[in-house]
């Protein structure tokens, strides 16, 4: 209690240290008060008692001193008098001091930016309870090269119903697909994803409002499908939050109502929580699977993989347990069902790791540059801060002379650079904070999962961390500087406050060097990037993106037969033919770009048995889909309108097939099936033409094997309208919207896109991370620069006598200049041959980034070491003509 | 009242004269020199210069507490007074002190 009281009193000192004198005033006075008032009742006069008072107390001033210093944290005074008085040299310093904030601005806000995302998708928790127990279980296949696959409904169930360890198992399907809601005014485009029942209890999320799916739901009801009639329950929807809000006015009564979605009714049963959007940002509508109970046993339910399936664990139960129990099920489905399962393995994984997925290499990468940039960045302001050591060296050294300690000089320095971190790390906050903005706005969708990151505690702590631990690496040169300098010396030359002394000279090459390097490395691997987008862009997709709108269309369950199909896309192509400048029309399942619409199993006739292959992408086209994007034919023939329903079902293949699976063969009139081993009832395929590749999976992964069906021999309601025009595509947009509401009022489009968007939007990651980095690099190399040019008109102002002198002794002015850049250069080229051994010993992370260009791509390297040496060149310029115009009258007058 | 022959306190024994005085009444600080000299019957004379710091001192270490009262003739003065830590050290302080003053008196015994 004694030390708590006594605590109190001290901090009670130092925070209010005036208050402290002022009582101690009043306690003196009224000792003098009482002495006098003694004295007087000994006789004395009052001016005399007074004064005997004064003189018997002694020093009032010392008393107040010895006071203070008693009372003061000692080290918390020194602590802000030395801040005050960094804060008042640097108020002296202006210019110096906003560079300095300037540029640790720059570099903290960078890092603040990307570590809010890195915060966002990495760190921060899954905002579900006990998020920690949940898994994504992936299938995983090595016959067909499947990794971290989509299940098959049946292998869930069976994971579901087989692993003691999981609380439950829930399916949904990924990303969003769209769905249209008419009879609210014009039909609106919602995303949705359909999720099975225990899905949302799965994740443990509950309604704001009604209730959500219960397991019962994934099923159409056993009990009426035994005695024959249909299911009588409505079919149910689950609105998101957002999705109340926009397009229901945040209606209380909703739960219970119903709408239509893609022309069938649904019932509200329940709207998500605030905030609540899975498996992607921006879901309104989650729909319930509805598996008929027969379908359980079939291989309909086995074979087609389209579920992500996440397990939660019991309490208490290891994930490696789980695991165990998990490939106990999977060889039992092995053996159980070789037709399907033979090789279908299955993998767990923690689901926030899942999700972080392959955003982890991007977020690292650009990490590690802009650590990259905080690090040149202090040695910029090191630099600045050496400078400044060396201008006010007779100070310092007048310091020491008086007996100041060294030790106190040494805090002094790192004060200074501990304020100014302090100020640069605050106005990198808010240019952080700006940074983060525009990061949400620019990172293409799906990036980055979170989009609504932001400055929260973490990013705070961060920010302190890293504006501390930066103030204490530029402060380091400075402090080392006050410590070794010897004041003897200084004192001899101060009288001209020239030459920087040995050390200050190392450690601002040192700094100059290591930015170099630094440099060399961001704009190494942003070189890399830059090199490996140009060589993606280029890439021949195989089809002519220019001038094209693409739409895409489902059609509602109103269309249930083939003939309405067909009928209604006959009339679409008629039509949106009629349009004036169209060209082509056809009409695809998937576009090219936007990976297969399914794969499977093939073999030809004739092999023999086990002569199978798998994974060749499959899609279906109307018979112009090859002259509309200018798909070259290579041999046979395409599609016709005389292929129909009633005819031989015909393929066209293209090259990549032709070339893995007909080696040497004629594949024209060979038959096909979508089977490993035929049975009677397989239907075969006649193979009629051959076409150009195309890439389907992206710019950057080589065409893949492929197969069309007619979307005349098989009808599909999605698919996606093609339009090709001589002019510009976007302008059809909104002649195809009316063709489309013409022909039925209830669809919406859901997406009109230009195929040449599409092309650039498959890029979109890889430009966003490309460009950042750029970004990053041009920041980094701008302060490099800058660095060289410091310490070169330091060096150049420090010599202005000695150059004066060769001047006046007759040594013409490029052979100045030349002593100037020449010091440069070799700083640079130090700096650039230990940026280049660490740009051959880390680049190969970004491997995995590039595309055709190797991580040691000398290309790159030789490029940007020529452009940082140029650029060091340049700013050795200046200071090297300030040096070379040294009058010889002045800087000898001078001295 | 002071005179040249008054010896000043011993720079180590003010604390603890301090403490010994504060035992009887919490007091103000010139009430603390006007009982230290009135006790040693005008000998001891508290140098006024470290009676303040030492109070400050003693505070901080815990012995005493202080706070603002109205003193008798009606004026603001701020009165210390013992903790139960400094009615410890008085003890331990006195002890210590007797020690010492024997063994100063065994010293100057000898001659």
């Amino acid at each position: 209690m004694g030390i708590i009281s006594g605590l109190r009193a001290r901090l009670r000192a130092l925070f209010r240290r005036t208050s402290a004198d002022r009582e101690l005033n009043e306690e003196i006075h009224f000792h003098i008060e009482l002495e006098t008032e003694k004295n007087v009742r000994l006789g004395l006069s009052r001016d005399e008692a007074r004064r005997l008072a004064i003189s018997h107390f002694g020093g009032v001033q010392r008393v107040r001193e010895e006071h203070r210093d008693v009372r003061r944290l000692q080290w918390i005074e020194d602590f802000i008098g030395d801040g005050r008085f960094a804060f008042r040299s640097l108020r002296r310093t202006p210019a110096l001091a906003g560079a300095a904030i300037i540029t640790l601005a720059l570099g903290i806000g960078a890092n603040v930016a990307i570590f809010s995302a890195v915060n966002a998708v990495v760190l921060r928790p899954l905002p579900f309870p006990s998020s920690d127990r949940l898994m994504m279980i992936t299938e995983e296949n090595p016959e067909k090269h499947w990794h971290l696959n989509v299940a098959a409904p049946a292998n869930l169930l069976d994971w579901r119903e087989g692993v003691a360890d999981f609380e439950d198992v829930a399916g949904y399907t990924d990303g969003a697909g769209q769905t249209t809601l008419t009879g609210r005014g014009d039909p609106q485009l919602l995303n949705g994803t359909f999720v099975t029942g225990n899905f949302f209890a799965t994740l443990g999320v509950h309604p704001q409002l009604g209730r959500l799916f219960t397991w019962d739901e994934s099923w159409l009801a056993q009990r009426t499908q035994a005695v024959g009639q249909p299911d009588t329950r409505p079919h149910v929807v689950v609105l998101s939050d957002r999705a109340w809000r926009e397009h229901f006015g945040s209606d209380p009564g909703i739960v219970g109502k119903s709408i239509v979605l893609s022309g069938t009714s649904y019932q509200i049963v329940g709207i998500t929580p605030p905030g609540f959007s899975y498996p992607v940002e921006g879901i309104d509508v989650w729909r319930s699977v509805e598996w008929n109970p027969a379908i359980r046993g079939a291989v309909e339910f086995r074979r087609p993989h389209w579920l992500r399936a996440i397990a939660r664990l019991k309490p208490g139960v290891t994930e490696s347990h789980a695991n165990a129990q998990l490939q106990a099920v999977v060889e039992r489905l092995k053996r159980e069902y070789p037709g399907t399962n033979k090789y279908m393995g299955a993998a767990m994984m923690p689901l926030h790791e899942f999700l972080i997925g392959d955003t982890r290499l991007p977020l690292l990468i650009l990490l590690t540059s802009v650590a990259f940039l905080l690090l040149i960045a202090c040695a910029n302001v090191g630099n600045l801060l050496l400078v400044q050591a060396a201008g006010r060296e007779r100070e310092a050294s007048l310091r020491l002379a008086l007996g100041a300690g060294r030790g106190r000089l040494v805090r002094q320095a790192i004060a200074e650079s501990l304020v100014l971190s302090m100020l640069g790390g605050a106005c990198g906050l808010a240019a952080g904070w700006a940074g983060t903005r525009a990061l949400v706005r620019l990172q293409p969708e799906g990036l980055l999962n979170v989009s609504n990151f932001g400055v929260d505690q973490a990013v705070l702590a961060y920010v302190v961390l890293i504006s501390l631990a930066s103030g204490l690496i530029f402060g380091v040169a400075p402090a080392f500087w006050a410590r070794h300098r010897d004041p003897a010396e200084a004192l001899k030359s101060g009288g001209r406050g020239a030459g920087q002394s040995g050390h200050a000279k190392r450690w601002g090459d040192l700094l100059v060097i290591s930015e170099v390097a630094l440099a060399l490395l961001m704009t190494v691997g942003a070189g890399l990037l830059v090199r490996s987008f140009w060589q993606v862009r280029h890439v021949d997709p195989g089809f002519d993106s220019r001038g094209v709108l693409t739409v895409r269309i489902g059609l509602s369950r109103a269309y249930d037969t083939s003939s309405k199909i067909l009928g209604f896309q006959n009339q679409l192509i008629d039509r949106a033919h009629a349009i004036p400048g169209v060209t082509n029309v056809a009409m695809t399942t998937s576009l090219p770009l936007n990976g297969p619409a399914y794969t499977s199993d093939f073999i030809a006739y004739g092999r023999p048995a086990g002569d199978y292959g798998t994974e060749v992408s499959n899609r279906t086209v109307s018979p112009d889909y090859f002259a509309t994007l200018h798909v070259p034919l290579k041999r046979g023939r395409v599609f016709t309108s005389d292929d129909q329903q009633n005819t031989t079902p015909v393929l066209v293949i293209n090259e990549a097939l032709a070339q893995s699976y007909f080696k040497g063969q004629d594949p024209i009139g060979q038959r096909f099936a979508f089977d490993k081993v035929p049975t009677p009832k397989t239907t075969w395929y006649t193979i009629i033409g051959i076409v150009g590749n195309e890439h389907v999976d992206g710019l950057d992964i080589a065409p893949r094997p492929e197969v069309f069906h007619s979307l005349i021999q098989e009808a599909y309601p999605y698919f996606t309208l093609m339009v090709r025009t001589n002019g510009d595509a976007a302008s059809l947009t909104s002649s195809v919207r009316a063709i489309v509401r013409s022909l039925d009022p209830s669809l919406a489009l859901l997406g009109v896109i230009t195929l040449d968007r599409v092309r650039e939007d498959s890029l979109a990651r890889v430009r966003f991370l490309t460009t950042m980095l750029l970004g990053f690099a041009v920041i980094g190399l701008v302060l490099s620069v800058v660095g060289v040019y410091g310490v070169l008109a330091q060096v150049s102002r420090n010599r202005t006598r000695e150059m004066g002198i060769r001047i006046a002794l007759g040594a013409p002015a490029g052979r100045v200049r030349w002593l100037v850049v020449r010091q440069g250069l070799r700083l640079t080229i130090a700096g650039l041959a230990l940026g280049t051994v660490a740009a051959l010993l880390t680049t190969r992370a970004m491997a995995k980034l590039l595309f055709q260009v190797t991580p040691t791509d000398p290309a790159t390297l030789i490029g940007v070491s020529l452009l940082l040496a140029a650029t060091s060149i340049l700013a050795a310029w200046i200071p090297a003509l300030n040096a070379s115009r040294a009058d010889p009258a002045v800087t000898l007058r001078s001295d | 009242m002071a005179s040249a022959n008054q010896p000043d306190v011993l720079r180590g024994t003010l604390d603890l004269l301090i403490l010994k005085t504060l035992t009887l009444e919490p007091m103000h600080g010139w009430g603390i020199s006007a009982r230290i000299q009135q006790f040693s019957k005008g000998v001891l004379d508290v140098n006024q210069g470290s009676l303040y710091p030492a109070l400050q001192r003693l505070e901080q270490r815990g012995c005493i507490e202080s706070e603002w009262r109205t003193s008798d003739n009606n004026r603001r003065a701020k009165y210390y007074r013992l903790t139960a830590s400094g009615r410890r050290a008085v003890g331990a302080e006195t002890a210590n002190w007797r020690r010492y003053v024997d063994a100063v008196e065994l010293i100057l015994g000898i001659a």
